[in-house]
């Protein structure tokens, strides 16, 4: 498929995050684990190291850590505008899973598909729209096909 | 004959016989062979056909949800410092009270003292925080804009505090889930009011300048790229524009036509320009001359109102931090 045909989105924030003030997105997020499986070794190790210091290092977010018996542990990560992003972890370890949380708690949960343009702005242009009349002085008239000297 | 009989008779038993060792065949379970599941997704898919989706399942009913610290990661997450309790009231909307004690009703007799219902709804949060919203939002439009109208102020002021732009603000912030509502999908009133009890709240808890800011960054940024005649409806633009020039003593506007493009096609284009004592106003374009100078006009007076489309960005500086200030004191007083 061509890149036209994927859907695509422009640049933007939730509710204009970072104008006013930043709000971290991410609203929850729910570590789903097996106590016995062994693809989910990396995630109990990062369960007993580090997710008591994500959690304080990160107030916003509500963790809730559930031992399931599972086969596939996995993150299910919500956000502020209704999106939910499921990552699997498996057989992952826990520096790796770390830094897929740190991942998830940047995003913003808006849909990750092509972006059409890297650059956004709210304020147009100080000049205005470019019309065919833009730096033209009024005495030349209305706008004629240009005469072709050349032969 | 007979022997046709018997024929017949055998190969209907061999049939018969033929089809029984089949159906043992075929209804074998084998392990880890599902035969049952494609009937049984034909069956799913048939009925959720006949009886659709089936109705969404509010967060607090869904598995992994512990209300005390999502309120509590609501307040930190906005950095704000609610009192929890009034957090909470906030959130309590009185369709909820009254179907809870419905739900409770056949349960009272039985023991009056540990099912009944203490919850206090959040109508008087809701008052208090919308009566609030709408004054600070016409001070700071004031503030904004001095040369703005007061019916313009007015339409400012309503489209904030319209129900379709505090709802998309309730969605996006997270107050849905936390919303206790009768129904579910939460109507929109309802999130109105619950927006306004959090506002109110904020009011209470931590005082008006908090709230004040909590106001300007969330619900004021939705003015960004909004343009002031989407929200103010001016039917006879020329009419006030001459009406505001006559209050400032300002010779009337006269149209004149500046520039014509393509004027026998089906795209025509007129620039009309509005000149008070010979000084052009503004000028607007438009695919009939009539357009043209209603355009010219708005233009003219969103230049009067400061509210043109080149104008400064609005300013949404961060407060200062409320814990810097003690900080630098006990600084200075070591």
């Amino acid at each position: 498929m061509t890149s036209r045909g994927t859907p695509s989105r422009f640049l933007r924030s939730v509710l204009q995050n970072g104008v006013g003030r930043y709000v971290c997105q991410l609203k929850r997020i729910s570590i789903i684990f097996s106590k016995k499986a062994q693809s989910s070794l990396g995630i109990r190790d990062f369960i007993e190291e580090g997710v008591v210091d994500y959690a304080k290092k990160n107030p916003g977010t509500v963790v809730y850590v559930s031992p399931q018996s599972c086969r596939i542990p996995k993150i299910v990560a919500e956000y502020l505008n209704g999106n939910v992003r499921e990552e699997l972890v498996t057989n992952k370890t826990a520096p790796q899973i770390s830094e897929l949380l740190t991942k998830l708690t940047d995003q913003s949960g808006l849909d990750i598909i092509r972006i059409r343009k890297p650059f956004h702005t709210d304020n147009p242009s100080i000049q205005g729209q470019w019309h065919p009349f833009t730096n033209r002085p009024p005495t030349i008239g209305p706008i004629r096909p240009q005469k072709q000297d050349a032969p | 004959m007979a022997s046709g009989y018997i024929l017949s008779r055998g190969a209907l038993t061999f049939g018969s016989h033929c089809q029984r060792v089949c159906r043992n065949v075929s209804l074998s379970q084998v392990r880890e062979k599902k035969r049952w599941m494609k009937a049984y997704t034909y069956l799913m898919a048939r009925k959720l056909k006949l009886e659709g989706p089936p109705p969404p399942k509010p967060r607090s009913l869904q598995p992994l949800w512990d209300y005390h610290a999502e309120v509590q990661a609501f307040s930190t997450r906005l950095h704000e410092n609610f009192s929890q309790e009034l957090l909470k009231t906030a959130f309590v909307n009185p369709c909820y009270v009254q179907a809870e004690q419905e739900r409770r009703r056949p349960l009272l007799d039985v023991n009056s003292e540990t099912i009944a219902l203490v919850l206090n709804d959040n109508v008087q949060l809701s008052a208090k925080g919308a009566c609030f919203a709408q004054s600070f939002l016409a001070d700071w439009c004031r503030a904004s804009f001095p040369s703005l109208p007061s019916e313009g102020v007015e339409s400012i002021v309503g489209h904030l505090t319209s129900s379709e732009v505090v709802c998309y603000l309730a969605r996006n912030l997270g107050i849905e889930e936390l919303t206790m509502s009768a129904e579910f999908p939460v109507p929109d009133d309802v999130l109105y009011s619950t927006f306004m009890a959090v506002v109110g709240a904020l009011q209470e808890s931590s005082g008006a300048e908090r709230a004040g800011f909590f106001l300007r960054d969330f619900v004021v940024t939705q003015l960004i790229g909004k343009d002031l005649f989407d929200m103010w409806k001016v039917v006879n633009p020329m009419g006030l524009l001459v009406e505001e020039l006559t209050k400032r003593n300002v010779s009337l506007p006269e149209p004149r036509l500046i520039r014509s493009a393509g004027a026998s096609t089906v795209l025509p284009l007129y620039f009309v320009g509005l000149y008070s004592d010979k000084k052009l106003l503004a000028q607007g374009p438009g695919e009939t001359l009539v357009a043209a100078e209603e355009e010219a006009a708005r233009v003219a007076l969103r230049k009067l109102y400061g509210y043109n489309e080149n104008r400064r960005p609005l300013d949404f500086s961060p407060q200062p931090q409320q814990h810097e200030q003690p900080l630098i004191q006990s600084v200075n007083s070591n």
